[in-house]
């Protein structure tokens, strides 16, 4: 039991670091791609990293709050990664609840239907509310976006195997 | 007992209840955010207040290019830097015959305003910035100067260059101000050719260029032709270069063509700009 709450503490820990980075990192491109716009969106790899992980006990409030701050620092549209942040809960529990999802693979699988899912929601919410988003460019960013998924899945793996 | 033991380890499906209530209820506040976000611009309010946030993320941004700029300085050879100078002494020798040009014309124009008793004035008063990074925010471009409401920098001023116009202050905190450049697509400003000729509003189009889309094709336009500012919106002063034109296109009808047009002003970071200051007599 003691355990338990010290490895909840410690995801609790890792993911609030990785929010810190990933808002570093979201403000600076990625050294040797010309367009500064060819970016992953961290936020949406970390929140879906987590949840397929199912590490740090994420639930709806503190999805809606960690899209808010989100938005807040570096969103165009107050409430849209909340969107999306829930949205990937409600669709991860869904899947979980109709398939397995044990496998590496599976797991990949299940990371891009729901980045593709966030897009969607990013460019529908961006297109209602006339902020303009290139199509092209969200599907660079989308697949860049998995990149980071796998990046913070594997930081995830290395932290809780310790 | 070893039985209880295997149905708790095979967790294969969640079985627990989503809740389906608390997630409608956010989701219907996430969507009223937005619109509010929309209609009232409340995370630029918000925004600016969390500046002491973003300062010291920007600050670590900027700092390896500025480390690298001011020791660039320092190697510098003298030989460089007498070429440079000599190429700075010629530019300024060639603007102060220009300015004794423009004090002329001035003086000219002032009389003839008299005479026809037209008041208005276009003295060009502004703020000087710099471009800092970040240039780009969660995958979408940005533009930010190393200036803010300290610095007297308003929300909706307009911004130019030695190259011609910027843009417009969107998003102002204490240290430092975001500024939508006119190649955006939510940009548009009122143009005239440098002729004083055909009247038309440029859009941006989101990819670094300006257009109009619907440009009446009896209408003498021709491959580097110059916009400027017509300054009939009252934002943006008369006379700023805008951009040239780089492609003409017609349309489906044949009474419209498309207009494309490059502008002069290309983002780099670290390079000079002005903030006007917003004439609130107009």
């Amino acid at each position: 039991m003691i355990k338990k709450y010290n490895n909840q503490e410690k995801e609790n820990y890792l993911f609030f670091i990785l929010i810190f980075i990933s808002l570093f990192l979201s403000n600076i491109g990625i050294y040797g791609i010309t367009d500064p716009r060819n970016m992953p969106n961290y936020f949406i790899g970390l929140v879906i990293a987590f949840i397929i992980s199912n590490k740090a006990n994420l639930n709806l409030y503190k999805l809606v709050i960690l899209g808010l701050i989100v938005d807040l620092f570096t969103g165009q549209l107050m409430g849209q990664h909340a969107l999306i942040f829930i949205t990937i809960f409600l669709l991860s529990f869904l899947v979980n609840k109709l398939l397995i999802i044990k496998t590496e693979i599976q797991q990949s699988t299940l990371s891009i239907f729901l980045i593709v899912n966030s897009f969607f929601i990013l460019w529908v919410t961006s297109q209602s509310h006339d902020i303009f988003r290139s199509p092209s460019l969200l599907l660079v960013q989308g697949i860049l976006t998995f990149f980071a998924y796998l990046i913070t899945k594997l930081i995830i793996i290395k932290f809780s195997s310790k | 007992m070893a039985k209880k033991a295997n149905s708790n380890n095979l967790k294969l499906f969640n079985r627990n209840a989503f809740p389906l209530f608390t997630f409608l209820v956010l989701f219907l506040i996430c969507i009223i955010i937005m619109g509010f976000d929309f209609r009232y611009n409340l995370s630029t309010k918000i925004k600016s207040e969390l500046s002491l946030i973003i300062v010291p993320i920007n600050y670590i941004i900027n700092l390896p290019i500025e480390i690298f700029h001011n020791s660039k300085k320092s190697f510098n050879t003298v030989r460089l830097l007498t070429q440079e100078n000599q190429i700075l002494e010629k530019e300024i020798y060639d603007l102060s015959i220009k300015i004794q040009e423009n004090k002329l014309l001035k003086s000219e124009n002032t009389q003839l305003r008299k005479l026809l008793k037209i008041h208005k004035e276009f003295d060009i008063v502004g703020q000087n910035a710099e471009i800092v990074l970040p240039n780009v925010r969660n995958g979408y471009s940005i533009l930010t100067i190393n200036k803010g409401y300290k610095d007297s920098i308003e929300n909706s001023s307009a911004v130019i260059n030695n190259s011609g116009l910027v843009g417009q202050i969107i998003n102002t905190s204490r240290n430092y101000s975001e500024i939508k450049p006119i190649t955006s697509k939510t940009f548009a400003v009122p143009a005239v050719l440098d002729t004083g000729k055909e009247n038309i509003i440029l859009y941006g189009n989101g990819n670094s260029e300006l257009e109009i889309p619907l440009f009446p094709a009896s209408s003498f336009i021709k491959i580097g032709d110059i916009f400027i500012t017509s300054g009939v919106d009252g934002i943006y002063p008369k006379g700023i270069k805008i951009g040239v034109v780089t492609k003409i296109n017609p349309t489906k009808s044949p009474k419209f063509n498309y207009i494309l047009v490059t502008p002069f002003f290309q983002p780099t970071t670290f390079s000079q700009l002005t903030v006007l200051k917003i004439n609130k007599n107009d």
